[in-house]
Parts: C-alpha cells; sequence; structure tokens
C-alpha cells in the first residue's frame, strides 16, 4: 500500500493520492497542453502572414486544416491548459497547505481526477494520430460539428473527460474548504487564493455537467441519429449555443476567480501588506458567482435572441465590473503602503493589472448590443478575450509557478533567465494582439485564414503580430526551460524566502513531506495570512 | 479525530493506491475507445478489444477501490454523506439540462405535439407500476438502512438483496417498453419526441444500473463482514435522489 519516501520512485508518483503530487502532474499535464497548443497557435499565425494561402496546402483542403489548428489550440488551451493548471495544480498544491490540513478530503477521488485529466489530454493528442481530425473549434457549433468529417467522439469525450474531473474535484476540495480547515481558522481569516477557488469551483459544480449534457446530445445527433439540434425535425440549432455558453461563460470565472486569488497571494507578500478591503474583494467574487450564471446571451447576441433577453444580459454582463472593480481596487489597493520587493512574480503581477485594464475595457464595447453587432465576430473580440482570458490567465500560472517554485522544488528560481522570459512573453503578447484589435475595428473576421477579399493593409498587421507570437514563443521557451533548470540546479530555498506569513510557507518544510505539516496547525482569532503589521 | 492513530498526528510515507489509474484506464478503453471504435470507425473488432481491455481494468479497479474505502480510515471521518449531495448538485443540473431541452422543443413545436412517428397507443399504465417498484425499493433500502444501525448485519443483507431485485424489476421493465417501442418503429431516430424520450429515460435508467451496482457493492461487503455506515447511507441518498428523479421523468416524459 505505502512505502517509505527515499529518492524517487516511479510507482509512488503514478500511484499517488498525495495532494502535492497530484498538484505537480496536473502541471505536467498542463504545460504539455500548453506547449502543443502553443504550436498551433503559432501554425494559425504563420497562415495569417499572408492573405492566401501560406502553409495550407491549397484553396479546397485548407479551410479544414485551419480548422484543426484551431479546434486543438481553443480546446487545449482551455480545458488541457488554463482550467487544470489553475483548478487543478494550483489549487491541488496549495489548497490542503493554505488551510493547514494533510490532505485533501478524498485523497483516491483526487488521483482519480488527474488521470482523468490526463485521459482527456491523451484523447485530445490522439488528433493528430486519427486521420479523420476533430476540426470543430473548441465550441463545436452544430449543424456544422454534425455534419463535418472530423472525428466529433474524440471532441466529446475529451470534454467529457476533463469535464468528469472538474466534477470530481470540486466536490473533492469544496468540501475539503469547508470540513479541513485548521482549528481556529475562521472564514474570514482565508487566504485571497482559497476564497478565489472556492468561488471558482462552486461555479465549476453547477455549470460543468451543462456543458457534458450539451455535448453528449451533440455525440447522439451525430451517432445515433437523434435530432436535438436539428430543426427540420423539431430540434433546435440554438439549443446547443445556449447549453454551451451557459457554462462556457461561467468557465471564465473558473480561470478568473483563481488567477486573480493568486495575484493577491503575491501582491500581499511582495508588499508585506494586508488585503486592502479583504471583506470587499470577498464579496465580488461571491458576486461573480451569483451573476456568473445570467450573462451567457452575450454571445449569442447576433443569433437571433429576442431583444428583452438581448438587452437584459446586457445589463447583466456590464453589472459583473462592479464585483471585479472591487476585486481590482482590493488588489491594487494592496500595494499602498507596502514595502514593495519588485522580482519577478511581482513582475508578472504589475503586468496582471495591465492585462486587466486592457482586456477589461475592451470588454464594455463587447458587452453591449449595438456595439457587440459590429464587433462581435472580428479580431477585436479574439484580441479582447485573449488579453483578458487567455493572457491574463496564463501569466497567474507562469507567477504561481514562479511564486511558490522554492516551496515545491526546494531550490530558488533564477531571477536573470526568468526576466528575460517575462519581458518577452509581455512584449511578444503586446505585439501580438495590438494589431489584432486595430484591424478588428476594421473589420477583421475572426477564425478566417484567407482574408484576400478584405483591404491588402490588414496583411501587415498580420505580420507583425506573426512576429509578435514568435517573440512570446522564443519568451515561453526561455521560461519553461528556467523552471527546468533551476529545479534541478538552482540554489537551495529555505522555509520561507519571501518572508510570508501565510501557512504554506510559515509551517512547512520545503518541499513540504508526507501530511504537509510536522506538528498540527493550530490557529487563533488573530492569525491572519497577511498580518505584516506585526 | 484527525489521524489519531499515527503517533502526533504526522503521516511519514506517501500515500498510494492503484484504484483510481485502474478506474481511469477502465473508463478510457471501455466507454471511450469502445465507443469510437464502434460508431467513429464502424469496427466492431476495435470496440470488443476495446471493452474486453476495460472491462477487467474497471471491475478491478472498483473492488480495489471498495475494499480501501472500507478498511482505510480517512484523514477526517464522515465527509462522504456531506461529499455526496454536493455531487448530486451536479447531476441535477445535468437532468436540468437534459429537461431544458425537451421543454425547449415542446414549447416551440406548440400543436404540433407530439411529432409525426409517435405511436398513438403508447402504455401509460407501465410507468405507473415502474413507479411503484421504484419507490418500494427506496423504502425497502430503508429498512436495510435501519437494520444496519442495529447492527443486524444478517437483515441488512437480506434488505438490500429486495432492493436489489426491485431495482433489476424496474430495469426489465424499461429493456421491455424499449423493445416494445422499437417493435412499433419508434427509435431515437424517429423524431424530436423519441431523441428526447431516450436520452431522458435512458439517462435515468443509467443512474439507476449504477445504484444497483452500489447496491450490489455494498451488500457483497457486508457478506464478507465489512460494512460502513457513511458508505450505506451515501448508497441510500444516491438511491433516493434517482427516485425523486423519476417522478420528474414520468410525469414530464410521459404524462405531459
Amino acid at each position: 500500500m505505502s512505502t517509505a519516501s527515499s529518492g524517487f520512485k516511479l510507482s509512488e508518483w503514478i500511484f499517488t493520492t498525495d495532494h502535492k503530487r497530484i498538484g505537480i502532474l496536473y502541471l505536467i499535464g498542463s504545460i504539455a497542453a500548453f506547449a502543443v497548443a502553443g504550436i498551433m497557435a503559432l501554425l494559425i499565425r504563420i497562415e495569417q502572414m499572408s492573405p492566401g494561402a501560406t502553409i495550407v496546402s491549397d484553396v479546397y483542403t485548407g479551410g479544414e486544416q485551419y480548422n484543426v489548428w484551431l479546434y486543438f489550440h481553443g480546446a487545449a488551451m482551455i480545458l488541457g491548459f488554463l482550467i487544470p493548471g489553475l483548478t487543478g495544480f494550483a489549487a491541488n498544491y496549495l489548497i490542503p497547505l493554505m488551510i493547514g490540513a494533510k490532505d485533501v478530503a478524498f485523497p483516491r477521488i483526487n488521483a482519480l481526477s488527474v488521470w482523468l485529466f490526463w485521459a482527456g489530454i491523451v484523447l485530445a493528442l490522439l488528433t493528430f494520430v486519427v486521420p479523420d481530425k476533430p476540426d470543430v473549434m473548441w465550441t463545436g457549433y452544430p449543424p456544422y460539428s454534425i455534419k463535418t468529417g472530423g472525428n466529433l467522439a474524440l471532441y466529446v469525450f475529451t470534454v467529457h473527460l476533463i469535464g468528469f474531473s472538474s466534477i470530481l474535484a470540486s466536490v473533492n476540495f469544496l468540501v475539503t474548504i469547508i470540513y479541513m480547515r485548521a482549528p481556529g481558522m475562521g472564514w474570514m481569516q482565508l487566504n485571497m487564493f482559497i476564497w478565489g477557488c472556492f468561488t471558482a469551483l462552486i461555479i465549476q459544480l453547477v455549470f460543468v455537467p451543462v456543458l457534458a449534457a450539451a455535448v453528449t446530445l451533440l455525440l447522439f445527433d451525430r451517432y445515433l441519429g437523434t435530432h436535438f439540434y436539428d430543426p427540420a425535425n423539431g430540434g433546435d440549432v440554438l439549443l446547443y449555443q445556449n447549453l454551451f455558453w451557459f457554462y462556457s461563460h461561467p468557465a471564465v470565472y473558473v480561470i478568473f476567480l483563481p488567477a486573480m486569488g493568486i495575484f493577491y497571494e503575491i501582491y500581499a507578500t511582495m508588499a508585506k501588506n494586508r488585503i486592502f478591503n479583504y471583506k470587499a474583494a470577498v464579496y465580488g467574487m461571491i458576486g461573480i458567482v451569483l451573476v456568473s450564471g445570467e450573462v451567457w446571451v452575450h454571445h449569442l447576441y447576433y443569433s437571433g435572441m429576442p431583444d428583452w433577453i438581448r438587452i437584459g444580459q446586457m445589463v447583466t454582463t456590464l453589472l459583473i465590473s462592479v464585483p471585479v472593480g472591487l476585486m481590482t481596487i482590493s488588489l491594487f489597493g494592496t500595494l499602498y503602503r507596502g514595502a514593495i520587493t519588485f522580482n519577478i512574480p511581482m513582475y508578472y503581477g504589475v503586468a496582471a493589472l495591465y492585462l486587466l485594464l486592457i482586456g477589461g475595457l475592451t470588454g464594455i464595447p463587447l458587452a453591449m448590443t449595438v456595439m457587440s453587432v459590429h464587433l462581435g465576430e472580428t479580431s477585436f473580440v479574439h484580441a479582447h478575450f485573449h488579453f483578458i482570458m487567455g493572457i491574463f490567465a496564463a501569466f497567474s500560472v507562469f507567477a504561481a509557478v514562479d511564486f511558490w517554485f522554492p516551496k515545491i522544488s526546494g531550490r530558488m528560481l533564477h531571477e536573470g533567465r526568468a526576466k528575460i522570459g517575462f519581458w518577452l512573453n509581455f512584449i511578444g503578447v503586446n505585439v501580438t494582439f495590438w494589431p489584432l484589435f486595430i484591424i478588428g475595428v476594421d473589420g477583421m473576421p475572426r477564425r478566417y485564414w484567407d482574408y484576400s477579399q478584405f483591404p491588402a493593409y490588414f496583411g501587415n498587421y498580420h505580420k507583425v503580430a506573426t512576429i509578435g507570437a514568435f517573440i512570446v514563443a522564443t519568451g515561453m521557451i526561455i521560461t519553461i526551460s528556467n523552471w527546468l533548470l533551476s529545479a534541478v540546479s538552482g540554489a537551495k530555498a529555505s522555509n520561507n524566502p519571501w518572508g510570508s506569513k501565510s501557512l504554506e510557507w510559515t509551517h512547512t518544510e520545503t518541499p513540504p513531506g508526507p501530511g504537509n505539516f510536522p506538528q498540527d496547525v493550530v490557529l487563533d482569532g488573530n492569525w491572519s495570512p497577511y498580518n505584516y503589521s506585526k | 479525530m484527525a489521524n489519531s492513530a499515527s503517533g502526533h498526528g504526522h503521516v511519514h510515507h506517501w500515500e498510494t493506491s492503484v484504484a483510481p489509474l485502474l478506474i481511469v484506464g477502465g473508463v478510457l478503453f471501455l466507454v471511450v475507445f469502445g465507443f469510437i471504435g464502434w460508431f467513429s470507425y464502424n469496427s466492431a473488432m476495435l470496440a470488443i478489444v476495446s471493452a474486453g481491455i476495460g472491462t477487467p481494468l474497471l471491475l478491478a479497479g472498483i473492488a480495489k477501490w471498495t475494499g480501501e474505502a472500507l478498511t482505510h480510515k480517512p484523514l477526517v471521518e464522515g465527509l462522504s454523506p456531506i461529499a455526496l449531495p454536493i455531487f448530486i448538485v451536479s447531476e441535477v443540473f445535468i437532468f436540468l439540462s437534459l429537461f431544458a431541452a425537451y421543454w425547449t422543443m415542446r414549447l416551440s413545436a406548440g400543436p404540433d405535439w407530439p411529432p409525426a412517428g409517435t405511436p398513438t397507443n403508447m402504455n401509460l399504465r407501465l410507468p405507473i407500476i415502474m413507479t411503484v417498484i421504484l419507490v418500494a425499493s427506496s423504502l425497502t433500502y430503508h429498512v436495510a438502512e435501519v437494520k444496519l444501525e442495529h447492527n443486524d448485519r444478517g437483515g441488512f443483507i437480506t434488505w438490500v438483496l429486495i432492493s436489489v431485485v426491485l431495482g433489476a424489476v424496474f430495469l426489465a421493465c424499461t429493456v421491455y417498453e424499449y423493445s416494445h417501442l422499437m417493435h412499433m418503429k419508434f427509435s431515437p431516430s424517429t423524431n424530436a419526441y423519441s431523441s428526447i424520450f431516450y436520452s431522458i429515460t435512458g439517462f435515468h435508467a443509467s443512474h439507476v444500473l449504477v445504484g444497483l451496482g452500489a447496491f450490489l457493492t455494498v451488500m457483497l461487503a457486508a457478506v464478507k463482514g465489512l460494512t460502513n455506515q457513511y458508505l450505506a447511507f451515501c448508497v441510500g441518498l444516491y438511491w433516493h435522489f434517482v427516485d425523486i428523479v423519476w417522478f420528474f421523468v414520468a410525469s414530464q416524459v410521459y404524462y405531459w
């Protein structure tokens, strides 16, 4: 059943039920998904360098090749990298450590979750092996997804496996947070990251099943001949879009909330300061949960919706900026009168504020029906959600790895190489996505590989964007190889190199062993993870 | 209470379990590769080989898991009766999505419901019998739980067995009904109503099947002398949930 810990044993990793090791397994899987999905992004960018066919084979089948890249990039980045990187890796590694628990409530279910996720990754990677590659974007809209020759079952089962993994993880961590906090730890003493995960997992628990149902009906329509999405036989094609976005918009908050949580931890620790307006930020997070299920229609503004629904959901969509505003003010205010250490996690932290600002402000016109009808299917929306959801959240994963690197690996990260990686990433994403904002306003559609019928100057902006993508690729190669190098050869880390007040730093060894805490953690009412004034 | 067995409450080794990986392997081969082999590539060979690999993996995983769950002390005891209702929340949302699909179709069809192809003489007595059977099985399982509370292991086994028989009769009714309807050329692809009819009743039946598996698991464990009040409670809770869902299925799909 179990053995003593000495050295590396493969069986202790693949059969592990320890939350820290499971967290690392999540990290390896999600970085692998990120790398392959990143290569797809490069292929997409190379193709768009010129208006007609650049690397796709010809005009007739080029669209199919391009659709496969879009499919894999979107599905793997969201389902394989961002969600597992945050609610998989970060939540697994940190939640028990931050609440003073020895492990999660159900360690075996936790192991089941991580391997279901890996099975999903394997299934997604089969895309490159099978002859009938899935080509349905990450959205899988019918009727195309039902009529295409691409293998829809691979897409649906990838969603099922990763979705079931998410539901089990939600149950597991919600119970863990509610019932396994250290004696004396009250709800208003929790780390902000715990609150971010807690709220995100509630969203995940409620909304993922809807996505699972939506894609299951898609599977039935395709392979069993049912008529759910088939208007010719009494079905409703918009039903899929409604069910899909009923999950997939809240999925943005599943990513956003833990990502914000990570930045709160970094800001408070590096500024040696309390969380500014802690309670307001917590209520902001809860507010997002409450509103998250009532905004999905803004993805369907131009799909034929009655005005009263469109206007109602425009209001709820704009309302989201209130809780997000509360959280952002808290984040920014945490720096106020702090003694700031400006190191690599903080680089990502400050960049995140900028990404939040640009991504958030460009979201406002998209929330408004009149503007969205013009901008909605252009590269403006493409750049908007990459800023707010893609890059903001990806930076939070990188920041989390950098910030908790000493605890996880027992070694310090090489700051110099990490900073080179950061600057390339940061400059690269701006070079990539600002041109797409500009030509998006001018009418460049999303998802097109052939834009030769549009103004010729679009090509110049696309070329700049492609250069930006390669800058990011260089930055990521440096960032990831720096993690690997530092994990092997970095300087030994002390137990609490940042001088944090949070339990995972103050009460554990580096790296934490089985059972996490050498002594049982007992806290009093004055304890706070942000108590830097004493 | 937490882990008081091991000295100062400190764990000295990395915990492992083979069961989760076995189950994932089983699901991947039996369900995913089996389905893809059969439907995507029309290869009975691929489907059978996949199912042949997946089924033993899945069963071995479940057996290993149950054995560990009944013999190992968890970090904090008594959390599963809290976790299961949380899991049931997500189950509720799957059923809600299916009902939302049904209501959308139903309401947009207006007076043209049920669509052409639906038999006019659907058997509406059978669902009443099935309802009675399912409610009875909830009650018999409750009796089993009471027996367990009084440490009457033999009584527990007997009453779980009665519940299993009732559940199996319910499934047999479903199979009978399906074959009868298929015979009348009412298949999943007939029309919008048949799509939703088979999806909702089939999805519910799959829950009955899982419930039966759970009954058998606690029953066989009890035969071997292993009982766990939390596990027995969770199995019952799940079964009552399946029972309650059936009221919605029957009232919406058959009688509306």
